[in-house]
């Protein structure tokens, strides 16, 4: 048991070291969605911000596709990353809860 | 979500892909779970493991071209884990990975550069125990690198010694102890005694005082 219970700690530790690192993640990233607007058959974005319970539009022109790029692999990477956070947010419920088990406690 | 399994075959086919995954060698606790393709008994089964995926990387290295394994699996989810003085692991939900190399001479405190895999690797000492003496192992599509089941043990018991907490110590020594006795089982012991015998005297009472703490004195008896 005591190793079953050695293994379930250092996955406790990892877990929160991870949550840590997947939340600086994702404010690393760059911010905001871009949205496109065809005005006069030109292409023009704006980048949707959520801001508390509002959602500003900042207006960033026409835009090189490198750039478009890098906005829509930081969205997916932001979606990737919060589906990771709340399945590690899962596992550190679930070990807290396994180690704090009378079971285990009794015989550690 | 990818599951555990699928993540981790994933990442071997990435590094097969590469041409990394033939150089190097999965070692630790997933060892266990691939030597099931080596004993193809059916009672086998693997026990516990943890998240941790080690590679054991030879050195002097011998990639054919440079690659960047933490870019190679971002879009897996994968994220950088610097530690202090500059070990790299990737870490997953599901698995974290680290990349290890055998200490030499003196040791050295800081983490060894790998540059050609874009990763730092941890020295770690009598790993050049295990690369001397590997399998390969069909697994899938996979063409594995692992340790022979006799050094996995045999390795595994010297450094439960070195472990400071005691349930990593009975982890180790109950994995290699487990593994040694399915090879018995199998009518391997000859190998055992090969790798045991040639060892130097330090190793080998490492191995004896960690077997003298299991009851069953089965390997001891083979060994002495």
């Amino acid at each position: 048991m005591k190793v079953i219970k050695g293994v379930l700690e250092e996955e406790l530790q990892n877990s929160l070291r991870m949550k840590k690192q997947y939340e600086s993640a994702i404010k690393e990233l760059p911010k905001g969605s871009l949205v496109e607007k065809k005005i006069r058959g030109h292409k023009y974005y704006y980048l949707a911000i959520r801001e508390k319970n509002k959602v500003k539009f900042v207006y960033k022109g026409k835009m090189p596709e490198e750039e478009q790029k890098k906005y829509l692999e930081a969205k997916l990477m932001r979606a990737k990353y919060r589906k990771l956070l709340s399945q590690i947010n899962k596992q550190i419920a679930f070990l807290k809860k396994a180690l704090n088990e009378k079971s285990i406690r009794s015989l550690s | 979500m990818k599951n555990q399994y699928d993540l981790c075959l994933e990442v071997l086919s990435r590094l097969q892909k590469a041409a990394v995954l033939e150089q190097i060698l999965v070692i630790g606790s997933w060892c266990i779970y691939f030597y099931r393709n080596y004993f193809r008994d059916s009672t086998y089964s693997s026990s516990i493991r943890t998240r941790d995926i080690d590679f054991l990387v030879p050195i002097p290295t011998k990639f054919k071209k440079k690659i960047n394994i933490p870019e190679m699996l971002r879009d897996l989810g994968f994220i950088e884990d610097f530690h202090r003085k500059g070990l790299i692991r990737l870490n997953h939900p599901e698995l974290i990975i680290e990349f290890l190399v055998p200490e030499k001479g003196r040791g050295r405190d800081t983490p060894y550069p790998l540059p050609e895999l874009g990763i730092n690797a941890q020295a770690l000492r009598f790993l050049d125990f295990l690369i001397d003496n590997t399998i390969k192992l069909k697994f899938d599509n996979l063409k594995l690198n692992l340790p022979h089941p006799a050094a996995f043990g045999l390795h595994k018991l010297i450094i439960s010694s070195r472990r400071i907490k005691e349930e990593k110590r009975i982890k180790e020594r109950q994995e290699a102890i487990r593994i040694l006795k399915i090879l018995i089982k199998k009518g391997e012991e000859e190998k055992i005694i090969r790798l045991f015998e040639p060892m130097p005297r330090r190793w080998r009472t490492k191995v004896i005082n960690a077997l003298e703490k299991d009851e069953d004195k089965k390997i001891i008896d083979i060994l002495i």
